[in-house]
């Protein structure tokens, strides 16, 4: 409408806006030119010759155009709404009280940063109830823990603490801030930024340590590849992770980590970052020495600072299922999670924390961020090895432990504990596996000084259920103790340990199937974990729902015969699975490792029997393994136990 | 009744600046009616006119232009004071000369849109001597006062008319040089939006002024913006798409801005000023300076 009339009362259409649009708009006040100063000193001749340049009225360009008022007036304010940029705006936002606008330093908002989709799509798995999310907030349970935040709390409060111990090396928080700055600038100089997953494969070095770090202050998603990892794995993980780069090895003991990666030529894969001596040779690798050494700087780049809610980390789960699930997770359900455990575990600045699983695994990582809240050093174990655990924790006086059961176990079959000082432990986690409660309490008398605790915790849970230092090795020996802060545990009808609470992850990653069997319909998730609680609370780990055997219509838990045959004098390892059965359903099959190569079915069975076993839960056949399949917290993956064909 | 002109302007510009304006005068209505365009000429409004009186009031106070960009359209409203002055002046003038006047509308034009003004009172306040066109999109400056906010009253009363302003403060000397060096002036450099750009002849004056009205108005008029945000918001493909349109926190500022009648909503950003030399450092367009030199503290 132009004075009341509507375009078609006045004849404008389309066509006309199109053709007398561009001109109208410029003979317009929109925009003016004014030449010397002729209204001031009222030439009036020059203001005549300027008038088209200085801006006319409608009426004045109708009739220099050619067409009436109220169609120049219609068009002019057709052309002002087409012309009209709505993110101007933005700019008013960022200037003024001292900020100049300078043309060469700004950037459009459309131009800037945004997350890829890829990123988008790992940040709407973090979905969490809202009232669950309330209420670990009002809890204080989830509060604006970040590593970067924790990193620069100690650089500025105790630079010159010791944060991480690798044999001689010695980085202390205000070098590791530094070297985490600089490693950021250089993968921020690669393209890598916000949301980017980033893999790493690297043994227990201070550079799997910097480069999460890195990779946290960046505001990127790291995911962790097992030093066992191959070619299939490498492919599979990957991909699935969305990885825009790799942080390895060039040689993993023999194997070409760089040059596998780069080999696979995956299409998300932008950067592939090397370690090693020869990692400048790994043609189309970067150096990490390169980044690590560069003069980029995050801070001085001042790339925006991470927030507890942006996912960190994603986990692939060291279950035995056979398709791996990754899970993501925040610094909400990480970091309040280790914050809220510090203190449970005693833990403080004073502490030198060692972990002999890799970082890989979530257990280790809890043991960092442990450290990295408290400010404590993280003594650092490349590869485990019973004798190379021993002489690191006397030669770096560990003072807390992390470990697996089977790892105390081989140190205990080979004398470690008496040929080495451990005195200077205070603390011992054990988690990973089953405790055998006979090892529990035999390293307790070998380190009468050592508070021996047990931890319940998985990939989707961090530290779930621990007992607290003081509850001595009765407890310990039986329980993986009692909910950690911010933690509910249940245990359903079925005999299942069902968690959740501040800790818990979100759900699975691009996995819909796994997340609907993982979470009851309350909200709670299903560990698969068999559970007992005593009068006290504590809640012991009786084996997993799924190893359960049903022997025609007979179920049980194999845990109790396992334990048994762990006892066997000629059996290192036992594990018990079902096979199916045409009649039965299901019937035991023991696998086994044994110092005897001629142990058989018989001798086994009898064996139990003798034990006070139930002749139905015996097992039925016997294969016997040079090695059984490990986890890196050295438990045994059943489902890599295949039944050879008899 | 016989009214002597020479008094009765005294009288009533002694008025206007005993009300708080800076400055005031009379302009040439001969000269306003030939520059005016039609539809635009005072005689469009009031046919019998006879006088054009412009004041000027002081612009923002000497702390606001610290203020963030994007608080300073709300120090926009103190033209409201240079109106009240011109209604208090219109009010005089019938009352002491039983004369009509009006307080000329500083409105839009209903009929032409948001971005044609009924008069132009910035031409009312050139013609009048009391500012001239700048570099910075023809804001009117001058040279004691800086920056002024405008009212015009209109009257049927004939004035001696003053004269424009001999000299035209604008260009600064220090933009001059920092023009010789990088050839822009600070208003043209730190316009957020770049919409102004010009030279500066070998005398130091003023050669030519360029300016994108409609980039300017961009930047704080947002009334465009309502409806552009509705069109989107039809156009979205989805539920979120028009949640977005409608309630992102940009839209929802513009909503409310509307609801509340915001001064933000209408206004300059005024990034060409803060960096004018004459608007934040003329002799007295400071008040802090200005209440000192007029105490004589
Ligand atoms: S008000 Fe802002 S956008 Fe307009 S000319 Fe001045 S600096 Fe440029
Ligand atoms: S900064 Fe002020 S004085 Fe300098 S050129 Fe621009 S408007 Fe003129």
């Amino acid at each position: 409408m132009a004075r009341g009339f509507s375009r078609q009362q006045i004849g404008v259409t389309g066509a006309m806006i199109d053709s007398y649009g561009d001109l109208i708009f410029q003979l317009s006040h929109n925009m003016q030119t004014r030449r010397g100063d002729p209204i001031r000193t009222l030439d009036f001749e020059g203001i005549e010759a300027s008038r088209d340049e200085l801006g006319m009225s409608d009426g004045q360009i109708a009739a220099r155009v050619g067409l009436s008022e109220p169609q120049v007036m219609y068009i002019r304010n057709m052309m002002e709404r087409r012309n009209f940029n709505s993110r101007h705006y933005h700019r008013l936002l960022e200037l003024g009280g001292g900020k100049r606008f300078r043309e060469e330093r700004f950037t459009d908002h459309t131009e800037r940063f945004h997350y890829h989709d890829d990123a988008i799509a790992l940040r709407e798995a973090m979905a969490f109830a809202p009232d669950r999310a309330r209420h670990y907030s009002e809890q204080g349970w989830w509060a604006d823990d970040t590593l970067s935040g924790w990193l620069a709390r100690h650089v500025s409060q105790r630079p010159e603490a010791a944060a991480i111990i690798q044999g001689d090396l010695v980085i202390n928080y205000a070098d590791l801030g530094d070297r985490v700055d600089r490693l950021a600038g250089g993968l921020h100089g690669l393209g890598l930024g916000q949301g980017d997953v980033i893999a790493v494969q690297l043994p227990n070095i201070a550079e799997y340590l910097i480069s999460y770090l890195a990779i946290a202050r960046l505001g990127g998603v790291m995911t962790t590849l097992y030093m066992p990892h191959r070619e299939r794995e490498f492919e599979t993980l990957l991909t699935h992770s969305r990885a825009r780069a790799l942080i390895c090895l060039s040689d993993a003991g023999g194997f070409p980590a760089a040059e596998t990666a780069l080999g696979l030529k995956l299409p998300k894969l932008q950067s592939v970052i090397a370690i090693g001596p020869v990692a400048s040779a790994v043609p189309g690798a970067v150096a990490f020495e390169d980044l690590a050494n560069g003069t980029a700087s995050a801070n001085k780049l001042n790339l925006p600072l991470p927030v507890a809610a942006d996912p960190f980390l994603l986990l692939y789960t060291s279950g035995t299922t056979a398709s791996p699930k990754a899970v993501p997770h925040n610094s909400h359900t990480m970091l309040g999670n280790a914050r809220l455990g510090a203190g449970e575990h005693l833990l403080t600045a004073d502490d030198v924390i060692l972990s002999a699983p890799p970082f890989g695994h979530l257990f280790a990582l809890y043991s960092f961020h442990l450290a990295l809240y408290t400010g404590a050093a993280n003594l650092l174990l490349a590869t485990f090895t019973p004798p190379d655990l021993a002489r690191v924790v006397e030669d770096g006086r560990a003072t807390a432990l992390f470990t697996a059961p089977a790892h105390m176990a081989a140190c205990l079959g080979m004398g470690l504990f008496d040929k080495h000082d451990w005195s200077s432990l205070s603390l011992a986690v054990l988690s990973g596996s089953a405790v055998p409660g006979d090892m529990a309490r035999a390293v307790a008398v070998k380190m009468p000084n050592c508070a021996m605790t047990q931890l319940w915790g998985m990939t989707e849970t961090q530290g779930g259920l621990y007992c607290r230092p003081g509850d001595g090795i009765d407890i310990a020996s039986r329980s993986a103790g009692r909910p950690a802060p911010g933690v509910e545990a249940r245990i359903s009808d079925e005999g299942e340990l069902q968690v959740r609470g501040s800790m818990l992850f979100p759900s699975y990653f691009d996995n819909p199937g796994a997340n609907e069997a993982a979470f009851t319909d309350d909200g709670w998730f299903r560990s698969g974990d068999l559970a007992a609680r005593d009068a006290i609370g504590n809640i012991a780990i009786t084996g997993r729902i799924k190893d359960i055997i049903n022997r025609g219509g007979v179920k049980y838990n194999p845990r109790e015969i396992e334990d048994l045959l762990d006892g066997h004098p000629d059996i290192a390892q036992s594990a018990i699975v079902p096979m199916p059965d045409d009649v039965l359903g299901e019937r035991a099959c023991c696998f086994a490792v044994a110092t005897d190569k001629n142990l058989d079915l018989n001798q086994v069975c009898a064996y139990l029997l003798e034990k006070g076993i139930a002749k139905t839960k015996l097992p039925e056949r016997l294969v016997l393994m040079d090695e059984m399949p490990m986890t890196p917290t050295r438990k045994i993956i059943k489902g890599r136990l295949v039944l050879p064909e008899i | 009744m016989e009214i002597d002109a020479e008094d009765a302007k005294k009288t009533i510009l002694d008025y206007c600046l005993r009300k708080g304006a800076l400055a005031a005068g009379v302009a040439d209505l001969a000269a306003l009616e030939r520059i005016a365009p039609p539809g635009h000429r005072p005689s469009d409004l009031m046919p019998k006119i006879k006088s054009v009186i412009s004041l000027g009031v002081g612009g923002q106070t000497q702390g606001a232009w610290s203020v963030p960009a994007k608080a300073m359209g709300y120090f926009g409203s103190t033209e409201t004071r240079a109106y009240t002055i011109a209604y208090g002046a219109a009010f005089l003038i019938e009352s002491r000369y039983q004369t009509p006047a009006i307080y000329c509308p500083p409105d839009m034009d209903n009929e032409k849109g948001p971005r044609v003004p009924l008069q132009s009172l910035k031409l009312h306040a050139e013609v009048a001597g009391i500012g001239a066109r700048s570099l910075a999109g023809d804001i009117l400056l001058h040279p004691e006062f800086g920056y002024m906010y405008f009212a015009s009253i209109f009257t049927e009363l004939e004035l001696p008319p003053d004269q424009p302003m001999e000299t035209n403060p604008c260009p600064a000397p220090s933009c001059v040089a920092m023009y010789r060096q990088i050839g822009r002036t600070p208003c043209q450099k730190f316009c957020p939006v770049q919409c102004l750009s010009g030279s500066i002849d070998e005398d130091g004056k003023q050669a030519e002024m360029h300016y994108d009205m409609a980039a300017c108005a961009e930047m704080s008029q947002q009334y465009e913006a309502v409806p552009a945000m509705l069109s989107e918001a039809m156009a979205a493909e989805d539920a979120q798409g028009r949640e977005d349109a409608l309630f992102d926190p940009d839209n929802k500022m513009l909503w409310y801005k509307m609801s509340v009648g915001s001064g933000g909503l209408l206004a300059q950003c005024f990034e060409c000023m803060r960096v004018c030399p004459i608007a934040t450092k003329a002799p007295l367009a400071d008040p802090i300076r200005r209440s000192i030199a007029k105490e004589g503290v």
